[in-house]
């Protein structure tokens, strides 16, 4: 009995639950009050370092206010960590982050202005015809073991690694001119010149490529490439790296961290004459994912962070009563884009790597526009970046020193789609499919790399706009290396989504994509053999572009080709950009002369950072 | 002496298994369609010929009985190779080991510690309440996709600031003397073992009360019980050590499910491990590292069952005689 | 036998409930296109993360009304640099129930456009909010949970033939074939098993369609399990082929791998039914790991694994948590299987060695 009576009682009770539930009244929310909060934009007033003398040693004198020693600073990277602390053997992003706080370069660039400015050498000139560059040397500064960097150090690096073609050959190959190198001549100990075959505008760029210790590199270059490849591996002990940078290595621990400590031999000193860096210590976490990376910010395990899409809500939203701040740099330097495959070549079999109909529509450049028009890049860039991002319509990035700002930004257009589309004889049925004039279904495949998941969102999307156009599109995320192999060697592919990074410096960087014979001219890529084979009149301009653009050397000139090539690039549409991501970094407000800037980061000036109150 | 017998005896088998497992984990790796090298070939900065060069470091031109028979001779001189960026791989699962043997390790005492008494009381009080509400709570543990409660626990983390998030070390480590270092990992280690430990209780427990029923039911308890011994003699003398002994052979299993369940932990709490490493290795088509991991684990995995058969010899002898 | 395990499972507390959780998990997918309101590629853009629709039964006088609800609209907050989510409270979209969407075929055969409940065409319903691309996540859940629920199934039954067949052959036929059966077999379990599982899955190669990709993972999940149910079995076979009947069926002549189908796999059953109930939560587990790291069922198809892949993200957790609901669809689903089996076993073989 009592039994029942609790069922039935249970019963009526969750009755009596499930209509309240059923019963919600619509009252109007409050309005949300809007805060305004305090607009922190870049801080453009960088007081730029300058040379002094102080008894017979050039030093590298910080502008900024004076600050207080001592302290850590814990950034971190993203992926498996350093893969050599070699800086010519780098091939990843993480490995020449790091090589870059051990060794400095002759020169490095404005985090402003983008100029080359000294770094290890006082001054530099370049001569009147454009080929010769003289670079003095500091007097008296000191590598970690106390040994003294000269001339000589300079000559080994370039003439011993970079010009003998040692570990990665990536700078050497950027610079051969006409099947030339440049030359490295020492004048005296303090001075060198580098002489270049012809004006090259960007060889001034890779004098900020680290400067090697002769006595430390000099044993292993002779030992030939492959012991080279496996010198100052990351099983190398700490105390074995000779160094010239800000800091030097003081522990790595795979998988976990790299910690970097003060080097008291550096040749930066702050206005009271006293040596830099402030902080004692600069610890990078290594971290799998950007998720992992966001909790130890949100833990405190981390001192900055940078972050995207609906993350920067958040932290906008914590910044008022937090112990961090803000600060927006602006778009990055990457380039995200859609591209269809144009090659219309054969493989060695006979057959054409892309189906000769689809080869139609591809070719046609108002199909290209129309793909383009139907893009909807607002939406990508609300929902997919949470509204933190720009469209993007050039090749170059948004916050590149040469970008063509003419070309004009517009919005997506669906009937001027359909109006292209009709004048290039595609028709649409009943059912609203689209066909070609050929009466061929339009149906093609559109690729990405899987696990990406910002592509593959974008991927959905660009399916839905373009089969609002009637097209069918076969949305596939495939993994990296099968997508990478099909660009680059088997080119069977349709329409890709891919990301290119680039250099807001140079965009002469952007040779293996954009020359003809390109070694990433993905959307219509050449095997070696084919060379220039079947070049079309725009990318016959395009590679005409890169030469000039290349051999100029005042920044003017040079900003004509570039442009050139941009909207080139914007008009023929091989590629169909589609956003970038903005970069916005947060950093604990302890740490103080943060001069953020939107080409070299946060911590461009990391020995000026010191702890405040 | 007998002993020592069947132990190099069964050491010697593990051989052919091994060489087994080797083939066939290599063709599998080689029928993989992606191509190794495809991160470099997308680098802008890096030249063809550095690609060439590679490709034949890796001797990815040479048909797959040779890279098979390649790789077979330098991995019995001990040499694994070099990972897709160039690093040694003998060097990496030299610092991915130890972590995910202290990891494990760690678990399968503490499971046991706590799944064995777990199960004697539920046999003890078999088919009631108790035996039941311990069977679904361990269920309940054994239900939770181990990468959605650690998504879940490292938010705890951040929430209340109580545990790192993730790692196994904190950024000053170095610093510390012995007794704080020891600390600093077991304060890192709680949450992933947590983990671990809460999923893989489950199984242990049962086991073990299966055992234990099984040992119950048999003539010599029912005979001690005859002679009239107080319960807790007939089931901590007699009974106990007759169920245990069948639990050692699980040592061996045990250890090879928590190396695939501590993958995905791992994976999530960034802790470097084995685990971590063959998932990175997989995603980015790393042969050499791929192989070698798969390699290692599958010989830890051996290793752990030969322990626990060793083990048994020892604790009971009468095994051998059976073999 | 059945009767007495159903019976068995229905006086459990327990096990009924769990059973009725389960028959109402599968009832719901296989009714899922009449049950949700979308079909699993249905996106509103403009509706991306969205939380769920709120539903209204007393309108803003105070007054009993038919129940309805408001859409969302989205603003970018430029200062907060935040999107806010506002109801656009300009147009009352009432709930209709057994009425006209988006057309389907029910069970893949049957066209139909009638839906349980859906609302007016400009309105939106998302019981469950919406992801990323704006899909609604309620009916996405509908339309993964049957790729994720049947996928362990659908693996059991490709391995447990193999399984019977090799450790039948091995275990009946002795000697040398054993031997060598055996070793294959032990160096397939000496890998430890989620490696050898994102490895296989890893080289499945690109560009297949959704259904080629859902049967390799169903085949590679299969791969997995079939040694150690083999070895189990080849015990069991070894000590029941010196039964009195398979000796006699020898004596008549029949053929060897009649007597094992015939007369020796039978004796297994009730260990196969205990080793399939509860090994189906592992496959389900499998699944949702795989494709939460990218290597399972992929974009745009739906499983739970692979919209749990977004509930991996802080924010998300934090902000939205609608998008969880996968995980503990998972949850529940593998526990009531956990459950089950676990009666199962203390009916049929209650000292089972069978975890």
């Amino acid at each position: 009995m009592t039994r029942r009576g609790f069922r039935v009682l249970f019963v009526i009770l969750l009755a009596a639950l499930l209509c309240k539930g059923c019963l919600v009244k619509d009252v109007p929310e409050s309005e949300i009050s809007k805060k305004t909060i305090e607009n922190n934009s870049i801080n453009i007033d960088y007081p730029a370092p300058k040379n002094v003398t102080l008894n017979g040693i050039d030093y590298l004198q910080s502008q900024a206010p004076i600050g207080k020693f001592g302290g850590e600073l814990i950034a971190s990277t993203i992926g498996e960590g350093p893969k050599t602390f070699n800086p010519f053997n780098c091939k990843d992003n993480i490995s020449s982050l790091m090589a870059g706080i051990m060794y400095d370069g002759l020169l490095s660039s404005d985090p402003i202005t983008g100029q080359p400015i000294p770094k290890l050498a006082k001054s530099f000139s370049i001569s009147e015809n454009g080929k010769d560059y003289t670079i003095k040397l500091r007097h008296g500064i000191k590598w970690t073991d106390g040994k003294p960097i000269t001339a000589d150090d300079v000559i080994f690096t370039w003439n011993d690694i970079i010009f003998a073609g040692l570990g990665d050959t990536s700078t050497r190959d950027s610079i051969i001119i006409d099947d030339k190198l440049p030359t490295v001549k020492k004048i005296n100990d303090y001075t060198v010149v580098f002489s270049t075959p012809k004006p090259f505008a960007p060889f001034i760029r890779m004098l900020s490529t680290p400067i090697a210790p002769k006595h430390i590199f000099m044993p292993a270059t002779k030992k030939g490439p492959e012991y080279f490849d496996s010198f100052l591996s990351t099983n190398t002990q700490p105390k074995d790296f000779v160094t010239s940078g800000a800091f030097k290595l003081k522990e790595y621990v795979p998988a976990q961290r790299v910690v970097f400590e003060r080097n008291p031999n550096y040749y930066e000193i702050n206005t009271k004459e006293q040596k830099l860096p402030y902080l004692d210590k600069v610890i990078y976490l290594i971290v799998g994912d950007l998720n992992n990376e966001v909790l130890k910010f949100e833990a405190k395990e981390l001192d900055v962070i940078s972050l995207q899409g609906s993350k920067v809500a958040r932290y906008k939203s914590l910044e008022p009563h937090s112990d961090f701040k803000l600060y927006n740099l602006g778009p990055n330097t990457g380039t995200m884009y859609l591209s269809m495959n144009l090659n219309n070549r054969k493989n060695d079999k006979g057959q054409y790597y892309v189906d000769p109909i689809k080869q139609k529509w591809f070719q046609d450049l108002n199909f290209r526009k129309a793909v383009d028009y139907a893009i909807d890049r607002k939406s990508m860039v609300f929902n997919i970046a949470n509204g933190i991002g720009a469209p993007l319509f050039t090749a170059e990035s948004l916050n590149s020193i040469y970008l063509n700002k003419k070309l004009k930004p517009y919005d997506k257009d669906i009937n001027k789609s359909k109006e292209l589309l009709k004048k290039s004889g595609f028709y649409t049925d009943k059912k609203g499919r689209l066909f070609d004039k050929a009466g061929h279904r339009v149906e093609f495949n559109l690729y990405t790399n899987a696990g990406n998941s910002e592509r593959e969102a974008i991927g959905v999307m660009v399916k839905q706009d373009l089969e609002d156009l009637g097209m069918k599109v076969n949305f596939k995320p495939i993994e990296f290396n099968s997508l990478v192999n099909k660009l680059v060697s088997t080119f069977d592919w349709d329409m890709v989504i891919m990301g290119l990074t680039g250099s807001p410096l140079e965009p002469n960087g952007g040779k293996n994509v954009w020359l003809s014979d390109g070694r990433l001219h993905m959307f219509n890529q050449r095997t070696p053999k084919e060379g220039k084979i079947g070049i079309l009149s725009w990318e016959k301009e395009l590679d005409e572009m890169f030469i000039k653009g290349a051999l100029a050397t005042k920044f003017e000139d040079r900003k004509k080709y570039y442009d050139k090539y941009q909207e080139i690039a914007y008009n023929e549409k091989p590629f169909i950009y589609i956003y970038s991501p903005v970069i916005i970094v947060a950093i604990r407000d302890k740490f103080k002369n943060i001069y953020p800037s939107s080409l070299n980061g946060i911590t461009h000036n990391i020995e000026e950072i010191y702890i405040g109150d | 002496m007998e002993t020592l017998k069947y132990i190099i005896k069964r050491i010697l088998q593990t051989i052919p298994l091994l060489i087994i497992v080797s083939i066939i984990s290599f063709f599998i790796i080689r029928l993989s369609p992606v191509d190794p090298l495809a991160e470099l070939k997308l680098n802008p900065s890096i030249s063809p010929v550095t690609v060439e060069r590679e490709r034949q470091r890796l001797g990815l031109d040479k048909p797959i009985i040779i890279q098979y028979g390649k790789w077979a001779y330098s991995f019995v001189r001990g040499d694994l190779g070099v990972t897709s960026t160039g690093e040694r791989v003998s060097q990496k699962l030299k610092e991915r080991i130890p972590n995910t043997l202290l990891l494990t390790s760690i678990v399968i005492l503490l499971t046991w510690i706590v799944g064995v008494p777990l199960g004697i009381i539920a046999a003890v009080h078999w088919k009631t309440a108790f035996d039941r509400i311990l069977t679904v709570l361990t269920s309940i543990g054994m239900a939770i996709p181990s990468f959605f409660f650690a998504v879940l626990l490292l938010l705890f983390a951040v929430k209340t600031g109580w545990f790192p998030i993730g790692g196994l070390t904190s950024p000053n480590f170095a610093d510390l003397n012995f007794g704080q270092k020891f600390i600093d990992i077991a304060y890192h280690l709680i949450l992933p073992v947590f983990v671990l430990f809460t999923i893989s209780l489950a199984s242990l427990q049962r086991q073990m009360r299966a055992n234990m029923l099984d040992v119950l039911d048999s003539d010599y308890v029912k005979f001690a019980r005859a002679k009239g011994l107080p319960e807790w003699i007939v089931i901590y003398k007699h009974a106990l050590r007759n169920a245990i002994n069948p639990m050692i052979t699980l040592l061996g299993f045990e250890f090879a499910g928590l190396l695939s369940g501590a993958a995905l932990t791992e994976y999530v709490f960034q802790y470097p491990g084995l685990g971590r490493l063959i998932l990175e290795a997989v995603l980015k088509s790393d042969i050499n590292l791929v192989m070698a991991s798969l390699m290692m684990g599958a010989v830890m995995l051996v290793t752990g069952n030969l322990i626990a058969d060793i083990l048994l010899i020892i604790t009971d002898p009468r095994i051998r005689v059976k073999s | 036998m059945i009767k007495e395990v159903l019976q068995q499972l229905w006086k459990d507390k327990f096990a009924r409930a769990a059973l009725i959780i389960l028959g109402f998990i599968y009832l719901s997918l296989l009714f899922a296109d009449f049950i949700a309101p979308y079909t699993k590629d249905f996106s509103d853009r403009t509706m991306a993360y969205v939380p769920p629709s709120k539903i209204f039964t007393i309108d803003e006088n105070g007054k009993l009304s038919k129940p309805y609800t408001y859409n969302y609209i989205r603003e970018f907050d430029e200062e907060n640099l935040s999107i806010k989510y506002k109801l656009d409270r300009s147009k009352k979209h009432y709930i209709k129930f057994f009425v006209k969407g988006q057309s389907y075929k029910f069970l893949g055969l049957i066209p139909s456009k009638i839906h349980l409940f859906t609302t007016d065409k400009e309105g939106r319903i998302f019981l469950l909010g919406t992801d990323i691309n704006g899909r609604d996540v309620f009916s996405r859940l509908l339309f993964g949970g049957r790729i994720s629920m049947t996928i362990g199934f659908l693996s059991l039954f490709v391995l447990f033939p193999i399984g019977l067949l090799y450790g039948g052959i091995s275990g009946y036929f002795g000697g040398k074939i054993d031997m060598i059966m055996m070793r294959f077999a032990e160096a397939i379990m000496s890998i430890p098993s989620f490696y050898l599982l994102i490895i296989l899955a890893s080289i499945l190669p690109s560009g297949m369609t959704s259904t080629q990709r859902f049967l390799l993972i169903v085949i590679i999940l299969a791969l997995i399990g079939w040694a150690g149910f083999a070895r189990v079995v080849r015990g069991m076979v070894l000590s029941i082929k010196n039964q009195e009947y398979v000796q006699a069926a020898q004596a008549i002549g029949a053929s060897r791998l009649r007597i094992i189908i015939k007369h020796i796999l039978p004796q297994t059953t009730s260990f196969v039914i205990v080793a399939m109930t509860l090994s189906i939560p592992s496959y389900i587990l499998s699944e949702s790991g795989l494709s939460f790291l990218g290597l399972g069922i992929q974009q745009p198809d739906a499983s739970w694994g692979n919209m749990l892949k977004e509930a991996q993200e802080f924010t998300n957790i934090l902000y939205r948590p609608w998008l969880l609901t996968p995980g503990f669809l998972i949850f529940v689903s593998v526990l009531a299987f956990n459950l089950i089996g676990d009666t199962i076993r203390d009916v049929l073989d209650p000292k089972s060695k069978v975890r």
